[in-house]
């Protein structure tokens, strides 16, 4: 975990030196608060009460400068280390390749670079005031001891005792918090259900189900915070009272030895101040080690993940793509998903340059996974795809990307302006492109009757568009870069009637020329295409056109029944109120 | 750490609603009074403790009597007993308090929650309701665990310690109250400035997550159009702007703690230096010195820990004022007071009487509406989206109550049902169900819980969906949602029209699915609708012309009104509405086939 924090070495340093001798002043205050009593006061000097009291001055700005030097060293480099992972864990997502983004949820990731992270930067923030606080328990001792000999002896033993309930008090409330912490999360999602749910709670007049359900979290909630809090009510009033404690011990044993004579009266106030210097740098520490091993946790999960090569990377010398109108063609291709069957079988298909081709089959047939290999989101286990004859993966990914354009099943738009979102492939891209891409795209007519225009804010945080519109964004999104070859993961299943003919004419005037590759869900789009590929078993069963498939195929139809299967699909005029 | 949960808006009344906080525990009263009485015992306690070493220094160190000190010394260890039982008393009663409170309060909101109107929850977010209940809640739970005891152990600390000094010098506590405006001037500035920082850090840290979640679902198209390079660009300035925010804070933090460190070392030092001469002067004793040092620890903790309440406070009164706002809303169909229930068994007959309604009372959406459906009847009704349609079925399960005129079922005004009564006759049914967390039993007996499993086998019986659940994994046992298998739709719709049969109601408000199923899915649920609705009043809202047509009469509605209604051919034969509709749905269910 320490390995993280290498390139942090000046603050680190800075934050630890400011963290010592914050700590010597820390010692050396009470030991100047003797020396005003025992010099100046029982010593009845008037004239060094002054300057030793000028002394306490100066030691308290020092220390003052020590503890701001301390904080705010050790805050800086904890946040820059943080945000530094935290890019560092953005940038390795980015670069992750699909196969593992299918096995990993989103919640995960954001666990690793949110919750994860801030565990581990706190350990580290904390970790100069630990280092100087271990080095106090030391040196207290030693003062305490050289101070007075029996007193001192007596009164170090409750350092190690403090440390020990310190240590045992944070690790049982840690482990309290966090069974409590499983039990809110118990609660939200009872919420959220009931909340999704309302409808058929409601419909049934189940309201009481569901309270009673929440009554039960709230019981278990109640329960285990009950245990929290014990454990709590045992240690906290014992930090109090252990130095109280110790200060009785002085005042007994330290004033009989004061009375004889042994102890001057300042060391007995040195005592009592120690006592109390103590309390908070030992429940600090005890917090520390207890929440180490869980920082630990979090640091190794970062540090995998962070090392997880992708599985798709950069050929060594990429070769120079040649001219050429976007010929692709699969090569005896096999493939398949992690821990799943084969999909794809020594499957072998050239789709001539500026020629479309939709392709058909039923669910799993593989029909998708066409669309994935061609910009390498997958790599085939056998075989080889082939753009203008160069396999894909001699060609650099920025050129392969550039040259070929996805437009997927679900429409995924970012949370900034349609005309930003249009040119996500060229942020350069000119405001004309842009509107040319959308005009193409049969997108810029709505575009415009939209109040921003082109900069209306759509996404997660601005307007939601329809599907239909989204799917036109997406469209010319893909187009702004005249790519050489389009793939469409055909989805005109979250579309009403007019709009798909909409699209359809988008379709057809974007694909007039360029090398296409269309997933079709739905009979529809089939005609779109020059030519419809049949596949099964992960093979072609047969090409041809869709009227000379119906006649020549038996199972032709037995085939697309089953591929729209899955296509949702509107009725003009109902859709849900 | 500090200024965690403090809130952005300005809060109104703030007294009003700790009073009104209050009034709802007021259960909790008498222990509420012991925990506060266990807190002043303790801090009593504590504070007896430098006026004993006085004692001890003065008439036993100094004096010479060694049996002073002892008996000092064990007067102290009997208020250290008592100290930390008192300490000990008082957190867990103070946490038990809240606790209590707390417990009660979720339920409470939860349960006026889902008591609210249907279109409350059509209006707001499910995350925002959610947290109601979570991170509110919390607030409270923060304040009650760090904040409420805080406030009274250190007010009570900082009256008794200043008055403490006083009794032992009054000229020396005057020296050190001289400090303490240097000190709340310092922590005010602090406040205003750490504040603003949080706010930020706050802002800025909503953003970053958002960034983070929409890098990653977003990851494929970034990946498709190679972005990775201009989508890390972003995330940088976004992830910057954080770690500038928490810098800002940083700093306040890093100036204002040393600054009072400062403080309390100078008043330390004026002590000594005017506490000394004093001493010297014999205008004061050597224990009082001793007891004032002890003591000036103890003043400047609390006035810093008040700060920090100050803090958790403002969020506890952010998330009060939240959930207040829940409670406040009241939902517009109440069960009446003198609410009766059916006189014998329903047959469930639905009348319409001129019937107005809108959701804005100004704009009404059904207008002088007649309608009646006989018992057993099969009623589908369609038209364009907004015609009305779904309003009418909402209004039939009395999710809404008409401005003008009744709806009866049975010749009762569903004003005059008891809600239970109701919801046992009239279901309503969204086909696409949605399933809670829990097993296929559960889900199935929603309703009726107490259901055995031979009843709910002869249920699917019924239905004709023996056979599927036979094939689950582990049949009713079989966990569905998050810790379970997923469903399909299809079968998610077979567990919904099993729950729908299992409640047994005489009438059943349908919203047909929209989505399409495979054929053989497809048409083992129409086979158990078909069952569901048999001998049952029906009210159909029909997405689709298998469903009109075989409905025993066709309602359909245009702004609000009957246009047409009748038998399925009559209504075509006429060429009106309903024909243009049937043709226009022809087409769309032909090209996909």
């Amino acid at each position: 975990m320490f390995g993280l924090f290498k390139n942090y070495r000046r603050d680190g340093l800075l934050s630890i030196v400011s963290a010592l001798v914050w700590m010597v002043v820390v010692v050396a205050v009470p030991y100047v608060e003797k020396l005003v009593i025992d010099r100046a006061i029982t010593g009845e000097r008037r004239d060094l009460l002054g300057p030793l009291v000028g002394l306490l001055l100066g030691v308290g700005l020092v220390k003052a400068l020590g503890v701001g030097g301390r904080r705010w060293f050790a805050f800086r480099l904890s946040y820059r280390a943080e945000t530094d992972l935290r890019n560092r864990i953005f940038e390795h997502i980015q670069r992750l390749a699909f196969t593992f983004h299918d096995r990993t949820a989103t919640g995960e990731l954001m666990a690793r670079a949110s919750s994860d992270l801030s565990q581990v930067r706190l350990v580290f923030a904390m970790l100069p005031i630990t280092i100087a606080n271990v080095t106090m328990f030391a040196l207290i001792g030693a003062v305490l001891i050289i101070l007075d000999p029996v007193l001192g002896s007596v009164t170090v033993l409750t350092i190690p005792a403090m440390g020990v309930i310190a240590l045992l008090y944070a690790r049982r409330v840690l482990a309290a918090s966090f069974e409590v912490q499983q039990r809110l999360a118990d609660m939200s999602s009872v919420v959220e259900e009931g909340v999704s749910g309302i409808r058929v709670v409601k419909a049934f007049g189940r309201e009481d189900l569901e309270v009673a359900k929440v009554d039960k979290v709230a019981e278990r909630i109640y329960h285990k915070t009950m245990e929290l809090v014990r454990e709590r009510a045992t240690f906290v009033p014992l930090f109090e009272v252990i130095p109280s404690a110790a200060t009785v011990a002085v005042l007994w044993l330290g004033g009989i030895r004061v009375a004889d004579g042994a102890m001057s009266l300042g060391d007995f106030v040195a005592f009592t101040q120690y006592l109390v210097i103590l309390v908070f740098p030992l429940r600090l520490t005890g917090w520390f080690f207890a929440e180490l091993p869980r920082a630990a946790a979090a640091a190794s999960r970062v540090v995998d993940l962070i090392a997880k090569a992708p599985a798709i990377s950069e050929p060594r010398s990429p070769k120079p793509l040649p001219d050429g109108g976007g010929e692709v063609r699969f090569d005896g291709v096999g493939f398949s998903y992690p821990d799943g069957p084969r999909v794809l079988d020594g499957f072998d298909l050239t789709i001539p340059a500026g020629k479309s081709v939709a392709v058909v089959g039923s669910t799993g047939s593989g029909k998708s996974t066409l669309s994935y290999l061609v910009p390498r989101f997958y790599d085939p286990d056998e075989g080889r795809v082939l753009l203008d004859g160069v396999d894909v993966r001699e060609l650099s990914l920025d050129r392969l990307r550039g040259e070929v354009a996805v437009v997927f099943e679900d429409t995924f738009l970012f949370s900034s302006t349609i005309g930003e979102n249009i040119s996500f492939g060229d942020p350069d891209a000119s405001k004309e492109q842009i509107r040319l891409a959308a005009r193409l795209a049969q997108a810029h007519e709505f575009i415009c009757g939209l109040e921003d225009g082109y900069d209306t804010v759509v996404g997660e945080r601005g307007l939601s568009l329809s599907g239909g519109q989204r799917q036109r964004v997406a469209l010319a999104r893909a187009i702004l870069r005249d790519p050489r070859v389009l793939i469409l993961d055909d989805a005109t299943s979250s579309v009403d009637a007019a709009t798909e003919a909409d699209i359809r004419a988008a379709l057809e005037t974007v694909m007039k020329g360029r090398t296409t590759l269309i997933i079709a869900h739905r009979t529809s789009t089939l005609k779109l295409a020059d030519s419809v590929v049949v596949i099964e078993g992960g093979k072609v069963l047969a090409v041809g056109s869709h009227s000379e498939l119906l006649t020549t195929v038996p199972r032709y139809e037995a085939i697309l029944a089953e591929a729209v299967e899955d296509a949702d699909e509107v009725v003009p005029g109902a859709a849900t109120p | 750490m500090y200024a965690r949960f403090g809130s952005d808006e300005k809060i109104e009344r703030p007294l009003a609603l700790l009073r009104r906080a209050a009034a709802m525990g007021a259960h909790l009263k008498w222990a509420a009074a012991a925990a506060v009485v266990a807190v002043i015992v303790a801090t009593v306690a504590r504070l007896a403790g430098p006026l004993i070493v006085r004692w001890g220094v003065d008439s036993g160190v100094i004096a010479q009597e060694r049996e002073v000190i002892t008996r000092a010394a064990l007067t102290y260890l009997v208020f250290l007993v008592v100290q930390y039982t008192a300490n000990s008393t008082a957190l867990r009663a103070v946490n038990t308090v809240g606790e209590r409170y707390l417990r009660r309060l979720r339920v409470k909101v939860y349960e006026h929650l889902v008591g609210l109107d249907l279109d409350f929850f059509g209006k707001s977010k499910a995350g925002v309701l959610v947290s109601r209940l979570t991170s509110d809640v919390e607030a409270l739970t923060t304040f009650s665990n760090e904040g409420a005891i805080n406030v009274i152990t250190s007010t009570l600390t900082v009256v008794g310690v200043g008055v403490g000094l006083f009794l032992v010098d009054t000229t020396m506590a005057l020296v050190v109250l001289a400090v303490m405006p240097l000190l709340i001037a310092a922590s005010i500035v602090f406040r205003i400035f750490a504040d603003r920082a949080y706010r930020r850090v706050r802002e800025q840290i909503g953003l970053v997550l958002g960034s983070l979640q929409e890098g990653i679902s977003g990851v494929r198209v970034v990946q498709a159009y190679n972005q990775e390079r201009s989508q890390l660009h972003r995330f940088h300035r976004v992830n910057d702007r954080y770690y500038r925010a928490n810098l800002d804070a940083a700093k306040a933090i890093s100036i204002y703690f040393p600054t009072v460190d400062f403080l309390r070392t100078a008043s330390v030092g004026l002590v000594l230096f005017v506490g000394g001469a004093r001493v010297l002067d014999g205008a004061m004793s050597f224990g009082s010195l001793v007891a004032f040092i002890l003591y000036l620890a103890w003043f400047f903790e609390p006035i810093i820990q008040l700060s920090n309440v100050y803090n958790l406070l403002q969020g506890a009164l952010a998330a009060l004022s939240k959930i207040f706002g829940i409670l406040d809303t009241s939902p517009l169909v109440q069960e009446s007071p003198d609410a009766v229930a059916f006189h014998r068994d329903v047959e469930g007959r639905i009348r319409f009487e001129d019937v107005t309604f809108g959701y804005d009372p100004g704009i009404p959406i059904i207008e002088h509406l007649d309608l009646e459906i006989q018992p057993g009847e099969r009623l589908a009704v369609v038209g364009e989206t907004g015609a009305g349609k779904s309003t009418i079925a909402k209004l039939g399960a009395r999710f809404y109550d008409p401005q003008a005129g009744r709806i009866t079922i049975d010749g009762i005004d569903l004003r005059d049902l008891r809600t239970d009564e109701l919801r046992r006759a009239v279901a309503m049914v969204p086909q696409e169900g949605f399933l809670f967390t829990g097993t296929v039993r559960e889900n199935i007996a929603y309703a009726r819980p107490e259901m055995t499993d031979d009843e709910i086998w002869s249920v699917a019986g019924v239905l004709g969906i023996e056979t599927w659940l036979r094939s689950l994994p582990e049949r009713l046992d079989t966990e569905v949602r998050e810790r379970g298998m997923r469903l399909s739709s299809g079968e998610r719709q077979l567990v919904s029209l099993a729950r729908a049969m299992a409640a047994d109601p005489a009438v059943i408000v349908l919203d047909e699915a929209t989505s399409n199923l495979d054929p053989e899915t497809e048409a083992t649920v129409e086979e158990a609708l078909g069952h569901l609705l048999e001998g049952r009043t029906a009210i159909v809202i029909a997405h689709r012309l298998q469903t009109a047509q075989r409905a025993d009469r066709i309602l359909v509605v245009s702004d609000g009104r009957i246009a047409e209604q009748g038998r399925f051919d009559d209504l075509i034969a006429s060429g009106g509405v309903f024909a243009r509709l049937q043709a226009v749905w022809e087409t769309a269910e032909n090209r996909t086939h």
